[in-house]
């Protein structure tokens, strides 16, 4: 239990300060601080499982934090500690389009803490109830991020997010009560929600009511994660929300509900029957990333272009559920993390420079920010999966296992859909960094907007570099 | 053919859901939604009393430390009753004040026609219903999965033919209702602390959406889902 006041302490701490202290800017600059330190805090804290030296720590009855866990923490927190250091730089050069007072940015901040709290709630979840509290509190604590601007389409954008995906999730509730009546049936007394229990008795269960209650979660968290038909709040959410929420909710928010998704399909793989798993989650992967790339050809905005990027990486993190392997989830869950928190951040300095989303009206960037240009070329190289950076190797790996298990059309539609994602991406990209240079580009350029997006693609850089693929291959 | 008073509960929240679908007028449908709340609530004290729930819990602790022996299921209804009976449809009613919707702008379906439509997907239920594998331990708890299923498709079907967004809280609302009930006659309730957190996050949900209609009125000066088409791609 003291591992939990622990981890929330910073947040809360920081949630009062947000709304309690008048002068924004103090908070801006307190808040990065406080989450390095909370992300050192974590590392030490779960040293012991990221090592491997012990498989699990439990914390608390339906508490419990495995490797896997450990490393999404980890990775979480990183994420958001780099996305809120950016953050400072990005308001204050927001600051001169709020003319109302800094409540807003107080309510951002006070969400962004509570937001990192139940996402690192989520990952410590031992117990299938908790963790359908943990994503409908990060659905909760993310809407007023996206709500930020308080425009029209912001508004809307909100509303749908809010709703689609609160409809989602109460599928996934029902996917939950289905899986309590297979355990209430399975000979376990009253039944059980704790997922390590349900893994152990899970040949005992009654598997049409667990085959039911694992298509509703797929369903639901599916909806949270943006799997292909349930997808539509997503391009808006990503698109209307400022940069470093996007960031947020690209690079930290789809995992957790893939790690939904894997919790359930951890429980369902433990049955004797995988057909299931296999057969349904790889292919709704796999149409996922088809349907993604296809969309990604025509684009108008430059947000949404990389909101149908994270659907595909979404798909792709999915096939390697399917497969059954989470060192691969984890993998190229780290390796989108990284690059896709620094597409959001680079897209967010460039728009506030060239004071528009759209991508006829961005070009010649390479030419009015090298720095900026150049980021962005190697971050889009990150995203799309080509070497050296590590998106390469995860994709590789994704493809290499679904060939070793003789899925071969899933292989062959997932190499003709990250094939046309490259070039779709590209092609885009390229329109944005070369031609004529806009007039009018903001010229303040300062070193410290660079730094988080140069550190975050280093740090794609060095894992598709040194680090060896079985490291992960071995994580399970 | 006799029913025992838990399923005659269920039922009677199941049709006072279909009555919802029947009228488009707001306050009709806050006052049938209060009543079909507390139905489920009552539903939920009875079945706590029939199973004797007794795991992890803390808040008949609190109570008894007050001097008021309450079992648990009794807190359990007593909060779902009073939070989720009365409160929500007190502060959607404020909402609505506060947002001076003006007549109707209709629905997407007439309404004796979705009426018609969830009686449809009441038998659709009572059919699925007979698929579910039963609890030893109860007689029949067939009628009560029914009445479940068909809240959620009433829930659904709200949600899917109403213009005002008001309406898709109060569907969503259904479908949770439904979603609570069917655990409850399934496995005779979740364990307290998931569906206290449940609740938790369904009235904070509530609150959000609520506040974010204030500002869509303030905004669009409508409310009017169908016309939130301006994001596309």
């Amino acid at each position: 239990m003291k591992e939990l006041l622990i981890l929330a302490a910073i947040p809360t701490f920081l949630i009062y300060f947000s709304l309690a202290v008048p002068k924004v800017s103090i908070t801006r600059k307190l808040t990065p601080i406080l989450h390095w330190s909370q992300l050192g805090l974590v590392i030490w804290m779960t040293w012991s499982v990221l090592t491997g030296q012990e498989p699990r720590i439990t914390i608390a009855p339906g508490l419990a934090l495995d490797r896997i866990g450990a490393y999404f923490v980890v990775l979480t927190t990183a994420i958001m500690a780099s996305c809120v250091t950016h953050a400072d730089y990005f308001f204050e050069q927001e600051k001169t389009s709020i003319d109302e007072s800094s409540w807003h940015l107080r309510i951002f901040y006070a969400c962004i803490n509570l937001f990192l709290f139940a996402m690192t709630f989520v990952f410590l979840c031992d117990n299938l109830g908790y963790l359908w509290i943990g994503i409908e509190t990060t659905t909760l604590s993310s809407a007023p991020l996206v709500y930020f601007d308080r425009t029209k389409n912001a508004l809307e954008a909100s509303w749908k997010y809010l709703i689609i995906c609160s409809v989602g999730i109460a599928f996934a509730l029902l996917g939950t009560v289905f899986i309590f009546a297979a355990s209430q049936h399975g000979g376990i007394g009253n039944g059980t929600l704790t997922i390590s229990e349900l893994i152990l008795r899970a040949p005992a269960l009654s598997f049409p009511l667990l085959r039911l209650g694992f298509i509703f979660c797929l369903i639901g968290y599916g909806t949270k994660a943006g799997i292909f038909p349930l997808h539509s709040w997503l391009p808006d959410a990503y698109s209307e929300a400022p940069a470093p929420a996007s960031a947020m909710l690209s690079a930290a928010l789809v995992n957790c509900a893939l790690f939904g998704i894997w919790r359930v399909v951890q429980i369902t793989q433990a049955t004797n029957s995988h057909s299931v798993t296999f057969e349904l989650v790889a292919a709704l992967g796999t149409i996922t990333v088809v349907a993604a790339s296809l969309f990604l050809v025509r684009q108008h905005s430059f947000k949404r272009l990389w909101a149908y990027s994270s659907i595909e990486n979404v798909g792709l993190m999915l096939v390697a559920i399917g497969l059954g392997s989470g060192g691969l989830f984890l993998l190229q869950a780290i390796n989108h993390s990284l690059a896709k928190a620094a597409v959001f951040l680079l897209s967010g300095n460039i728009i506030q420079g060239a004071g528009t989303k759209k991508l006829h009206g961005l070009h010649g960037i390479i030419k009015s920010s090298p720095m900026w240009g150049g980021l962005l070329a190697l971050a889009t190289f990150a995203i799309t999966g080509s070497p050296p950076f590590g998106s390469f190797l995860s994709e590789i790996a994704i493809l290499t296992a679904s060939a070793n298990t003789n899925h071969w059309i899933l292989a062959m539609f997932l190499v003709f859909a990250i094939a046309l994602s490259f070039v779709a991406i590209c092609t885009h990209v390229g329109g944005v960094l070369f031609g004529a240079p806009k007039a009018d580009f903001n010229a303040v350029q300062p070193l410290r907007a660079s730094i988080v997006p140069a550190a975050l693609i280093c740090g794609a850089l060095v894992l598709g570099t040194v680090v060896h693929v079985d490291f992960w291959m071995k994580l399970r | 053919m006799s029913l025992d008073i838990y399923e005659m509960l269920a039922l009677s929240a199941a049709v006072v859901a279909i009555l919802m679908l029947g009228t488009s007028h707001l306050r009709l449908n806050f006052w049938l939604y209060g009543i079909h709340t507390v139905i489920v609530a009552l539903e939920a004290w009875w079945i706590g009393g029939l199973a004797g729930h007794t795991d992890e819990l803390f808040l008949p602790n609190i109570f008894g430390a007050i001097g008021l022996a309450l079992p648990q299921h009794t807190v359990e209804a007593l909060f779902f009753g009073l939070f989720k009976g009365i409160g929500v449809p007190i502060f959607l009613g404020s909402i609505v004040d506060k947002v001076k919707v003006e007549g109707d702008t209709g629905t997407l379906l007439p309404s004796a026609l979705s009426m018609h439509l969830a009686i449809i997907l009441l038998g659709v239920s009572y059919l699925l219903s007979a698929q579910l594998p039963v609890l030893s331990n109860d007689a029949d708890t067939k009628i009560g999965a029914m009445a479940a299923m068909s809240l959620v498709f009433s829930g659904m079907l709200l949600m899917l033919t109403r213009r005002l967004a008001i309406s898709q809280i109060l569907g969503f609302l259904v479908m949770e209702n439904g979603i609570y009930l069917f655990a409850l006659t399934q496995t005779h309730g979740m364990p307290m602390i998931v569906e206290m957190g449940v609740l938790l996050d369904v009235l904070v949900g509530v609150m959000i959406t609520g506040l974010l209609l204030f500002n869509i009125k303030k905004s669009f000066e409508h409310i009017d889902v169908t016309q939130l088409t301006d994001l596309r791609d």
